[in-house]
C-alpha cells in the first residue's frame, strides 16, 4: 500500500513540476468556482483602474500595455536552474515593484487575458481564477515582502536585491497555493453522486504538496532569481526606473499598501509553512477539509475520501523516530525528512527525465 | 511679400529631467506655406525640436509662439485650444513602431480624426481617401507588426493624412526606407507643397533634403542653430557640413547636379 | 556539453513558434469559410456559451458531443481536420493526460480493471479522467476554434459588445501590438547573443545573459510607453478614447445566435 502511495505521489509530483506553470486551463474547475473566482478579482481590478485614474492618468494606457507586452514576453524566457531544470517566471512580481502591486494586477491581467483569448494558455471561464492567483496574489505578497525587506534603503542597495528575490519567491509560492486550493476543494464540493470527481479530481491533501513542493524548488525560484537579477541590471544600467518605482512599489512606498502588507507577509508565511503541515500527521489538509466540511452539512463528498486522507496522512508516519523521546520532535523531524526525500526525488527525477525538457504546457 | 508665420521660436533652450541639454538658445521663424529643413546629426536635437513644435514637450527656457498665440502646457490643457491645435498641426514620428499603435491600419488611421471629433461617416470617408492616395488600400484590416517599413511609413503618413494638418512634422522619415521609395516620398512632400501646406522635415542626410527644401537650418552638435539659409547657401558653406558632421555632403553635391 | 546555450534555443523557438502560429491563425482567418462568415461578436458569445456549455455538462456523452460538433465547424471552416485534432490532443495527454493519471488509483470506488504491482483502477477514477479529459479538450478545442477563425483585432471589436470599455480595449489592442515588436527585439537579442556565445557556458551566465535581456527589455517597454504616450497625444488623445463601432449583426448572424442559443440550452439541459 506504502509503495503504491508513494509511487503516486512522486508521479503526481513529478508531473507538476514540468508543468509548473500555474495557467489552469477550461475543465479543472467547476462553474460555480470560476465564478467565485471572478468575484473575488473584480475588487482588485477596480481598486487597480482607481489607483490609475489617481495617480497616473492618460499616461496609463500606454504604460500598461507596454508592462502586459512586456509580462507576456518574459513568461516566454527560458530560465536555467542550478541542477539542470529550466522554469518560466511570470513576472508578477517585477511588475509589482516597477508599478506598484495595484497597477500591476491589471498589467498582468492583461497579459493572462491576451494568452487565453487569442493563444489559447489557460481557460477563458477559469480567467477569474488565473487572475486571482498570478496577476493579484503575486503583486500584491511579492511587493508587501519587498516593502517589507527594502524600507528606508537606497535604490542601490543590495537588500533591494534580496527584497526582490524573496518577494518573488513568495510570492509565487503563495500563487501556486491558491492554485492548489482551487483545485483542491473541487473534488469536496463537485463530486457526481456516485464519487465520481467532475473536475480536477485531487483533493487538498494531494494538490497541495503536488502543487507547492515543485513551485517552491523551481518556478518560485525562478521568479525570485529573475526578479532579483533584473532589479540588479536596472540599478546598474537605468536606475532611473527603480527610483520612479520607488514611490509606487518599493522602498517607503507603504502609503498605498499600508497596513495591509503584513496581512500579504502573513499570507506568505503561512503559505510556506503549509507542505510542513502536511506532512505531519494529525494536521493533514485533506482531514481538515472532510471535517469541516462534515460539520457545514455538505453531502456531496466522495464516500472514500476520509479513509483516503487517513491513508494520506504522512508517508513518514510509520517512520517515527524512536531514538527522539519526544514524539513533536519526531513529527517535525520527520516532516522535514520528508521535504528533503521529496526535494531530492523530484531532483533527480528532474535529471533523469528532463534533458532540458522543461515545462510542457498545454496550448493551442 | 512674405507670409504670416507658423511658428516663432524665441531664444528657447531645452533640458530633459535628468539635466541633460537637448536644445540651446534656438530662435528661428517658421512661414506658412514654407518647407523647412532641420538638418543636423544625430542626437543634436532635431527631434527635441519637433516635439516642442508638436506642443509635446515645452521649453525650459525662452518660448514658442504657434500661429500667433503662445504655446505652453497650460492653453493645450485647454480642450478647444487643444483641439484646434492638433487639427492643424500633425507629427510624423521617427520610429513608425511608436506611431503605430494600433490595432489595425484602419484603426491607426482613424485615430486622430476620431479623436479630434469629426463624424464617424466623415471619418470612415477620410480614411478611404487617405488610404488611396497612399495606394495602401489593401492593408486596411492588417496588424502593424506584419508590414514592411516602408508600407509601416506609408501608414504612418496615411495616419495624418486623414487628419490633413496645414503643417506637417515629418521626424527623419527616410529612415528604414529603400531608394524607390524614398524618391515617393519626395514626391509626397512636393505634393504637400503644391497644396500650400507648411512642412517641417528632421533629418540628417542632405542629398533628400535638398530635393525639395525652400530653407535650412543646421544644428550642430553642440545643440546650436549653427546657421539657417537657402539651400544653395548652406551647400555652398563646406566648413560648416564639415563642422557639423553631417559627411553626406559630397553625395549630395551630385544629387543636387541631377536634380 | 549538452546543455551549452541549449535555453537560448528552447526560447528562441518559443518566441518563432508564438509567431509563426500567428501567422497560420491569421492565414486561416482570411479564407473563406462557415465560422469566417459570422460576425464576431456572435463568435465570442457562442464560444463563451459553450464553454459554460461544456463547464456545467455532467454527461459526458453529451461534452463528447460539443466536440464533435465543434470539429464539424472547424471542418466547415477551412481548417484542416488533422491539424485541427492534432494540435488539441498532442498536447492533451502531455499535461491533463499526466496530471490525471494517479486519479485512476488515487479515487477510491468499485475495483474496475487489476494491474500488476497491486495498482487497482477504479470504476470512480476511471470517469474522473474521463471527465476532465473531455471537458478540456473540448474548452480548448471551442476557444482554437474562435482563434483560427477570427483576426484578433475582430475579436478586440468584438469585446465592446460584452460592455468591456473602450480604454481597455484599447489597451488590450495596444499590448497585442507591443507584444510582436518586443518579441522581435527579443529574438534579436537573442540571436546576437547567440552568435557571441563560444563555447559552453555556465548556468550561471546564462541566467546573467537572460536577465541582462530582460532589464533591457523592460527598459526599451518603460521608454517606449512614455514616446507612444507623446505619439497619442499628438494626435487628439485626451484620455478617454472614441473608437469605430464596426459591426452589424445580419439576418443570418441572428439565426445562427439563436442556434447556439439552443445548442447552449440543449447542452445545460441533457448535461445535467
Amino acid at each position: 500500500m506504502t509503495v503504491k502511495r508513494l509511487g503516486t505521489y512522486y508521479l503526481a509530483l513529478f508531473v507538476w513540476l514540468f508543468t509548473s506553470a500555474m495557467h489552469i486551463p477550461d475543465g479543472y474547475l467547476s462553474p460555480a468556482t470560476s465564478l467565485i473566482m471572478f468575484l473575488l478579482v473584480l475588487p482588485f481590478w477596480g481598486l487597480g483602474v482607481r489607483k490609475i485614474r489617481q495617480t497616473m492618468n492618460a499616461r496609463s494606457v500606454p504604460l500598461i500595455s507596454l508592462m502586459a507586452a512586456f509580462s507576456f514576453v518574459i513568461m516566454m524566457f527560458n530560465i536555467p536552474l542550478p541542477g539542470g531544470t529550466t522554469g518560466h517566471a511570470v513576472g508578477a512580481a517585477l511588475a509589482a515593484i516597477v508599478l506598484g502591486p495595484e497597477v500591476a494586477v491589471i498589467a498582468v491581467s492583461i497579459a493572462l487575458i491576451i494568452q487565453a483569448f487569442f493563444f489559447g494558455d489557460g481557460g477563458i471561464l477559469a480567467l477569474g481564477a488565473n487572475c486571482f492567483n498570478m496577476a493579484v496574489v503575486i503583486p500584491y505578497v511579492s511587493s508587501a515582502v519587498y516593502q517589507a525587506i527594502t524600507k528606508g534603503t537606497e535604490t542601490s542597495s543590495p537588500r533591494r536585491l534580496i527584497g526582490a528575490a524573496l518577494g518573488g519567491w513568495l510570492g509565487l509560492t503563495a500563487g501556486a497555493f491558491f492554485t492548489a486550493v482551487e483545485f483542491g476543494v473541487q473534488p469536496l464540493l463537485f463530486s457526481a453522486a456516485d464519487g465520481t470527481p467532475l473536475y480536477a479530481p485531487y483533493p487538498l491533501s494531494v494538490s497541495l504538496p503536488a502543487m507547492l513542493i515543485p513551485h517552491m524548488l523551481v518556478a518560485s525560484v525562478v521568479e525570485g532569481m529573475m526578479t532579483a537579477l533584473i532589479i540588479l541590471y536596472l540599478q546598474r544600467s537605468n536606475i532611473q526606473v527603480l527610483e520612479a518605482a520607488g514611490e509606487k512599489g518599493g522602498g517607503d512606498g507603504g502609503v498605498s499598501m499600508g497596513k495591509l502588507r503584513w496581512l500579504w507577509v502573513g499570507v506568505a508565511v503561512l503559505v510556506v509553512a503549509s507542505p510542513l503541515g502536511l506532512l505531519a500527521p494529525g494536521t493533514a489538509w485533506g482531514e481538515w477539509g472532510v471535517e469541516e466540511l462534515t460539520k457545514l452539512g455538505l453531502e456531496s463528498i466522495p464516500a472514500g475520501l476520509e479513509r483516503l486522507s487517513t491513508l494520506w496522512g504522512a508517508p513518514l508516519a510509520d517512520y517515527d523516530l524512536p531514538a527522539l523521546g519526544n514524539a513533536n520532535m519526531g513529527y517535525l523531524l520527520s516532516a522535514l525528512l520528508g521535504i528533503v526525500l521529496v526535494g531530492t526525488m523530484v531532483w533527480l527525477l528532474t535529471l533523469l527525465v528532463t534533458g532540458g525538457a522543461g515545462r510542457q504546457k498545454e496550448s493551442i | 511679400m512674405t507670409s504670416p508665420p507658423v511658428f516663432e521660436v524665441r531664444n528657447v533652450s531645452f533640458a530633459y529631467d535628468n539635466k541633460q541639454t537637448a536644445l540651446e538658445n534656438v530662435d528661428l521663424t517658421v512661414r506658412s506655406g514654407e518647407s523647412l529643413v532641420i538638418l543636423g546629426a544625430n542626437g543634436s536635437g532635431k527631434s527635441t525640436l519637433l516635439k516642442m513644435l508638436d506642443g509635446l514637450y515645452f521649453p525650459t527656457r525662452g518660448e514658442i509662439i504657434a500661429f500667433g498665440e503662445p504655446l505652453t502646457e497650460a492653453r493645450l490643457r485647454d480642450d478647444a485650444f487643444n483641439f484646434a491645435f492638433r487639427r492643424r498641426v500633425g507629427l510624423v514620428f521617427q520610429d513608425t513602431d511608436v506611431q503605430l499603435f494600433c490595432a489595425s491600419v484602419l484603426d491607426e488611421v482613424a485615430f486622430a480624426p476620431l479623436q479630434l471629433g469629426i463624424s464617424h461617416g466623415e471619418v470612415r470617408e477620410r480614411v478611404d481617401q487617405s488610404l488611396q492616395a497612399l495606394r495602401i488600400e489593401k492593408l486596411r484590416d492588417r496588424a502593424p507588426h506584419r508590414l514592411s517599413g516602408g508600407e509601416k511609413r506609408r501608414v504612418a503618413l496615411a495616419s495624418l493624412l486623414s487628419l490633413n494638418p496645414d503643417v506637417w512634422l515629418l521626424d527623419e522619415p527616410t529612415i528604414g526606407l529603400d531608394p524607390r521609395s524614398q524618391s515617393w516620398l519626395v514626391d509626397f512632400i512636393l505634393q504637400l507643397r503644391g497644396q500650400n501646406k507648411t512642412v517641417i522635415t528632421a533629418t540628417h542626410d542632405l542629398a533628400f533634403a535638398l530635393k525639395f527644401a525652400t530653407g535650412i537650418h543646421v544644428f550642430d552638435e553642440g545643440h546650436h542653430l549653427a546657421a539657417s539659409g537657402k539651400p544653395d547657401e548652406i551647400l555652398a558653406n563646406h566648413e560648416l557640413l564639415h563642422s557639423c558632421n553631417l559627411s553626406h555632403f559630397h553625395m549630395a553635391k551630385e544629387a543636387s547636379h541631377c536634380h | 556539453m549538452r546543455r551549452q546555450s541549449h535555453f537560448l534555443e528552447k526560447t528562441l523557438s518559443g518566441i518563432t513558434q508564438t509567431l509563426e502560429r500567428s501567422l497560420f491563425a491569421e492565414a486561416i482567418s482570411l479564407q473563406p469559410g462557415l465560422f469566417q462568415s459570422l460576425d464576431p461578436r456572435l463568435k465570442v458569445l457562442a464560444t463563451l456559451a459553450l464553454l459554460i456549455g461544456v463547464s456545467m455538462a455532467r454527461n459526458p456523452w453529451v461534452i463528447g458531443a460539443v466536440y464533435l460538433l465543434v470539429v464539424c465547424l472547424a471542418l466547415g471552416s477551412a481548417i484542416p481536420a488533422d491539424f485541427f485534432i492534432r494540435r488539441v490532443w498532442l498536447t492533451i495527454p502531455l499535461f491533463t493526460g499526466m496530471i490525471a493519471l494517479p486519479a485512476l488509483f488515487l479515487i477510491p470506488g468499485q475495483p474496475l480493471l487489476h494491474l500488476p504491482l497491486g495498482l487497482i483502477v477504479t470504476r470512480t477514477g476511471a470517469q474522473s479522467v474521463l471527465f476532465l479529459l473531455l471537458r478540456v479538450t473540448t474548452s480548448l478545442s471551442v476557444v482554437l476554434l474562435l482563434v483560427l477563425t477570427t483576426p484578433w483585432n475582430t475579436v478586440l471589436g468584438a469585446l465592446s459588445v460584452l460592455r468591456v470599455p473602450d480604454v481597455f480595449i484599447l489597451i488590450l489592442g495596444m499590448t497585442f501590438r507591443y507584444i510582436y515588436l518586443l518579441l522581435h527585439i527579443a529574438n534579436d537579442m537573442f540571436l546576437s547573443r547567440k552568435s557571441r556565445v563560444i563555447g559552453r557556458m555556465s548556468g550561471s551566465e546564462e541566467r546573467h545573459m537572460l536577465a541582462a535581456i530582460g532589464a533591457n527589455l523592460l527598459s526599451k517597454s518603460l521608454n517606449m510607453s512614455s514616446e507612444v504616450y507623446l505619439a497619442m497625444v499628438s494626435r487628439g488623445y485626451r484620455g478617454a478614447v472614441v473608437t469605430f463601432k464596426p459591426f452589424r449583426m445580419r439576418p443570418r448572424d441572428w439565426l445562427w445566435a439563436a442556434l447556439f442559443a439552443g445548442i447552449t440550452v440543449s447542452i445545460i439541459y441533457l448535461g445535467r
